[in-house]
């Protein structure tokens, strides 16, 4: 049985490794020359109800991605305004770490190659064409595009491409599967009503920035400084994709974490501006490359799913990250990729998909997001465990916490552990 | 069948274009009407971005220049092969698959342009030659010209399927040709050639002894044979090529056939191949009627699976567009 993997981020490996581990033959079509796609510029992982939803999916059989997540991090529980316990793992070195483990588990790996088109026959997918005309078929499809880019979107609906880890020009832009398919996308909302919203923070290179801050990120991860009074923009955070750092303390502050590089918390800063701050004097931008100007645009590309993230109206393809929903964040992608991967085999082989219970965080969010976007203002709403209106969902839910061994309890009390590990084929 | 979507002129300097401008962009969602990314074929550079850049207006598209002719070969009553000065620039372009021009005579009116591919280009002499045709009053008006004629271009759309050409290296490839129509076939081998491929020629001479293009053919190391390929009298496909053919396929690994013919050699051709190969790739010349080249007048639009598209601009599958359900044979 083959599954077939569209999009290599971090929904798109968990998906590979999760329907590898049931037992299926996977293959994953990669556009670029690298996974994990926005992952290499993230880097932030367990900061507030992540750290919940981490250890669930870990105490739930799928702790691989986290392992290795893990191995690579930098920081560890590191606090910045509004962000608690949060670690930061090393985002020059994350990709080559989670590529050798996929290709290790024997998923095969398409890289440089893009799908453009599919086959597609009463709403069952038969195959996708790739760019060069050739044809990948499986028994069932998984897509993980994301929403982000490409290039015309990000002209129309923000200030043009920013040259962006993505890299659209280089390797061409992404296309939604869904709805070359006949389902026709989503699109999510900013606060001023526009359609999509701005990746929310940028990198610079560290060695451009003076040797303090330097020393500062490198023992203990972060650096805040004021933002000039003349130079504060509150309007930025509108646009901004990560509603849970759209806090105001992030248009008055510089907050800089580091990542490797160090992670500017703001979507762009004029270099200008940037450079008349103290330690910032020879400042320059390394993702996306004219950070100065602008960032990338996301969220106009999500395919209508249950709960179990198939697509709603094709029978045959599932859907994880931000293709699945207004999710922000690698923690959220490798949740929603992770079912969308077990399902998928479950759904070739005939078994009942599972939705995942609402008494963990990992389950309750996946409905949450879906029951919420059909509401008003749903889609101007992003939904991460790590802030904003969900955040506060999960502590009144009593759903976060940090004690490991209470998530631990939640979880084998639905005799769920260890249930991402059983092979179904 | 997979259907390609591909702009020839795409990411060249004369995109974005009129269509562009006026919301049909063949390539561009955005420039469709419509309001997110569903780019249809990528060649390194978004459409929509360099309309904006452009101040939301075409770029300026080709124009008629004078070039000196430097050689005329009457080969035939009606056959005559041009060989024309060009800048280095021009020549540079026109050294692509399926590039043509447009020719007339100096001072005709511009409803005098004529199509006309390039067979050959010589970087030390700087020339362009184009075989010539005599059909009916734009030919006859063209080959009135001695000293100067008129040129614009570059356009290169004059091969269908060019993607299953572009990248091919160290492979077998098969040409098959009649008459004129052969020509354009003769620049694809130079391009074979330089990758390295191995390129095997059947040419029907048409009516004449031997087809024209034969030397040209040699010229690029490709092995030539003329034979009689389709009898035009009882229209069918002659046993000595189907056995010709038959013996080619089994010997050598040929995964592309450039068919250079009218549309109906295509068609044959085509057909007949596609019954003993299923996998094999085609690519043909255009026949398609142009009068502008730009996409714009609407002469060269055929009907493809339902849609209709610009030929002079947009690149299909042959297969696709010659494939009928009835063998033909």
């Amino acid at each position: 049985m083959k599954v077939v993997v569209i999009g290599g981020g971090w929904a798109g490996c968990a998906a590979a490794i999760q329907a590898k581990k049931c037992g299926a033959d996977v293959v994953l079509i990669e556009r670029t020359d690298m996974l994990l796609g926005l992952g290499n510029v993230g880097g932030i992982m367990r900061n507030n109800g992540r750290f919940t939803a981490a250890e669930e999916l870990i105490e739930l059989g799928a702790d691989d991605l986290f392992r290795i997540i893990d191995k690579c991090t930098r920081h560890r529980n590191v606090e910045f305004p509004g962000h608690k316990h949060a670690y930061l793992y090393d985002v020059t070195i994350i990709e080559a770490n989670v590529r050798r483990f996929l290709l290790d588990m024997g998923i095969k790996i398409l890289f440089e190659t893009r799908a453009v088109d599919v086959d597609v026959d009463n709403n069952h997918i038969n195959a996708i064409y790739l760019h060069n005309g050739d044809k990948v078929e499986g028994d069932v499809y998984i897509e993980t595009t994301g929403s982000t880019g490409p290039m015309g979107n990000c002209i129309r609906y923000g200030k043009g491409c920013s040259m962006c880890i993505l890299r659209c020009p280089a390797y061409g832009p992404r296309i939604s599967i869904s709805q070359r398919a006949g389902i026709e996308d989503i699109l999510g909302m900013r606060d001023d009503g526009v359609f999509g919203a701005m990746s929310g923070s940028c990198k610079l290179d560290k060695s451009s920035l003076s040797e303090d801050i330097r020393n500062e990120l490198d023992s203990k991860g972060v650096y805040i400084i004021d933002v000039p009074k003349e130079d504060i923009n509150t309007e930025k955070l509108k646009m901004k994709v990560c509603q849970q750092y759209a806090l105001k303390e992030f248009a008055e502050k510089i907050i800089l974490l580091d990542t490797g590089h160090a992670k500017l918390m703001t979507s762009y800063y004029p270099l200008e501006k940037l450079r008349k701050i103290k330690g910032f004097e020879n400042a320059r931008f390394i993702d996306p490359y004219a950070g100065g100007k602008a960032n990338s645009i996301r969220y106009l590309s999500m395919a209508p799913r249950d709960d179990t993230m198939k697509v709603i109206g094709l029978d045959n393809l599932f859907v994880g990250g931000e293709k699945s929903g207004l999710f922000v964040g690698h923690t959220e992608a490798i949740v929603t990729g992770t079912l969308a991967g077990y399902n998928a085999v479950r759904h070739v082989i005939g078994l009942k998909c599972i939705e995942l219970p609402s008494s963990l965080a990992v389950g309750d969010i996946i409905k949450f997001e879906n029951e919420s976007k059909k509401k008003k203002d749903g889609l101007r709403k992003r939904y991460t465990f790590a802030g904003a209106e969900y955040f506060e969902r999960m502590k009144s839910l009593n759903l976060y916490t940090v004690d490991v061994d209470e998530i631990k309890r939640r979880v084998r009390k639905l005799l769920l552990n260890d249930m991402f590990k059983e092979k179904l084929i | 069948m997979y259907k390609f979507v591909e702009c020839i002129d795409a990411g060249s300097e004369y995109c974005p274009c009129h269509l562009a401008e006026k919301g049909q962009c063949i390539i561009c969602s955005q420039l469709q009407n419509k309001v997110f990314c569903d780019c249809l074929y990528w060649k390194g550079t978004c459409i929509y971005h360099e309309l904006l850049n452009n101040g939301n207006k075409a770029k300026k598209p080709r124009q008629y220049r004078k070039f000196d002719i430097t050689k005329i070969d009457k080969i035939r009553d009606d056959l005559y092969l041009y060989e024309i000065k060009v800048t280095n620039y021009l020549l540079r372009e026109l050294d692509n698959y399926g590039a043509y021009v447009f020719l007339k005579k100096p001072n005709a009116p511009d409803y005098f342009s004529t199509p006309l591919s390039i067979m050959d280009v010589d970087y030390d002499k700087l020339t362009i030659k184009i075989l010539i045709k005599v059909h009916g009053v734009k030919t006859k008006d063209i080959i009135e010209c001695n000293d100067k004629i008129m040129v614009k271009g570059p356009y290169w759309n004059g091969i269908q399927g060019q993607r299953f050409l572009r990248n091919l290296i160290n492979k077998d490839v098969l040409i098959i040709g009649r008459g004129v129509a052969a020509a354009p076939g003769v620049l694809g081998s130079r391009k074979l050639n330089i990758n390295n491929n191995n390129v095997y020629v059947m040419l029907d001479p048409g009516k004449s002894i031997q087809n024209a293009c034969t030397e040209y053919y040699l010229k690029y190391k490709a092995e030539v044979e003329n034979l009689s390929i389709i009898d035009y009298k009882s229209k069918k496909i002659t046993e000595a090529f189907k056995l010709r053919i038959n013996e080619l396929l089994a010997t050598k690994d040929i995964q592309v056939i450039l068919v250079a013919g009218d549309d109906e050699f295509n068609r044959k051709i085509i057909n007949y191949i596609y019954r003993i190969k299923k996998d094999m790739y085609f690519a043909s010349v255009n026949n398609s009627i142009m009068c502008c080249g730009e996409g714009i007048c609407g002469s060269c639009q055929i009907e493809l699976s339902g849609k209709y598209i610009r030929s002079c601009k947009q690149q299909y599958n042959p297969l696709e567009y010659y494939l009928v359900e009835d063998d033909l044979e």
